[in-house]
């Protein structure tokens, strides 16, 4: 009887291609990406069908609470804002106008801010430890009428960008009379009518229950 | 210590100095395990999926001319109103006495309600003389305080679903407030 040989071949398989494709990946990925602002709080953001999608803009987070943030999509457009905004208020807060450029580029590296006018100064001078705690608990921007100073903010980020959208993000559960007074706030005192509400796709109240019937 | 070799390649009878055959393969693999481990990093911390937004316009609260001001018939208005439970309450034109209580789910909420109204508009409130146009059917949002945001941006995707033509956010009327507190009934306020 014949024997039959079966021929020895070898285990190992040529990594090149996978480790093209890999790269190619991780390129693809490294470009595309940009790392997500840390939020101060979390903020739950309702469901909607709406698919139009929002790339920079504004954006007015109100928490659950009824805090509001502001975040700007670069940085330039911050130190701008900033310097916009002493311009503006700088009489009534005159510890605004020590603001170094040092501190204004500072500013420009901020995501979320959330801190009244009169205690910017003195969170542009912590240094990166301390401003990490302090970012935890944000104390927001006072929206009420005697300090509204997010109509200021608006204002000053309208000034330094006209063409920048302007969003609210709003939690699930923020009560609705702190989103009207944003609204309030953008198109009587901003002179804003036109904004954006963000939502997300799917998941939503509607498809939720609908498994409830 | 440091001596440099100069014994030659080895014991070669010829005497040529021969470099060894070394295969030119290299393992790629801890490569690819490393690049996978950056792409997972990469693709876990990115945003690639860029937040929706939903358009809001706002009127101006300025002085509008008398002409310009759009004409509104009772027959076409739907009013919503949103309350602190999450229930939708809604009535047609001017009639507060017939507040019903609705949800958001799905097609047999409030959605059911608008659809009806908007075919029922089409069929019985004619034509407006002033833009020779039918009458569109309008929806007026009241958000009660201490509802939630949540509520707001489902009453408005519902509008932008049943593709409401009009529709805008009003303040709250203290007759609706009083009836949606009171479960529906409308006691103190004589049925209009």
């Amino acid at each position: 009887m014949p024997k039959i040989n079966v021929a020895r071949k070898s285990t190992s398989v040529d990594m090149t291609a996978m480790c093209d494709v890999s790269f190619l990946l991780l390129t693809f990925f490294i470009l595309t990406s940009k790392f997500k602002p840390a939020d101060p709080v979390m903020i739950d953001i309702p469901s909607a069908r709406s698919m139009t999608k929002i790339e920079k803009a504004i954006v007015i987070s109100l928490s659950k609470d009824g805090k509001a943030y502001l975040a700007f999509a670069d940085q330039e457009m911050r130190r701008e804002t900033l310097q916009k905004m002493v311009e503006r208020v700088g009489e009534r807060f005159p510890d605004l106008k020590g603001i170094t450029p040092e501190q204004t580029k500072q500013f420009g590296f901020i995501e979320v801010f959330g801190t009244p006018l009169e205690d910017l100064p003195r969170v542009l001078k912590l240094n990166g430890g301390d401003y990490k705690t302090y970012q935890d608990k944000l104390p927001g921007i006072p929206t009420d009428s005697v300090h509204n100073q997010l109509a200021d903010w608006i204002w000053a980020a309208r000034y330094a960008n006209p063409k920048m959208k302007i969003a609210i993000k709003g939690d699930k559960s923020t009560n609705i009379k702190d989103v009207q007074r944003v609204i309030e706030i953008l198109t009587k005192d901003a002179d804003v009518h036109r904004f954006n509400l963000i939502t997300t796709l799917g998941g939503g109240a509607t498809t939720e229950e609908k498994k409830e019937e | 210590m440091a001596e440099i070799d100069t014994s030659g390649g080895g014991g070669h009878k010829d005497g040529k100095v021969r470099a060894k055959k070394m295969s030119t393969k290299v393992d790629l693999t801890p490569m690819v395990d490393l690049a996978f481990l950056l792409i997972t990093f990469f693709m876990l911390t990115t945003t690639l999926n860029k937040p929706s937004a939903m358009e809001l316009n706002m009127p101006k609260k300025e002085d509008i001319d008398e002409k310009d001001k759009p004409e509104v018939m009772e027959c076409q208005v739907l009013n919503v109103l949103l309350d602190t439970l999450d229930n939708v309450w809604y009535y047609e034109g001017l009639k507060v006495a017939d507040l019903q209580k609705t949800t958001f789910a799905g097609d047999a909420g409030i959605r059911k309600q608008i659809l009806r109204t908007k075919k029922r508009v089409s069929k019985e409130c004619g034509i407006s003389p002033k833009t020779n146009k039918e009458r569109p059917m309008i929806c007026l949002i009241k958000l009660l305080p201490g509802s939630r945001y949540k509520n707001m941006v489902d009453i408005l995707d519902e509008m932008d679903i049943a593709q409401v033509p009009v529709y805008a956010i009003q303040d709250f009327s203290p007759i609706e407030k009083e009836a949606v507190d009171n479960g529906g009934n409308v006691k103190t306020f004589a049925k209009e």
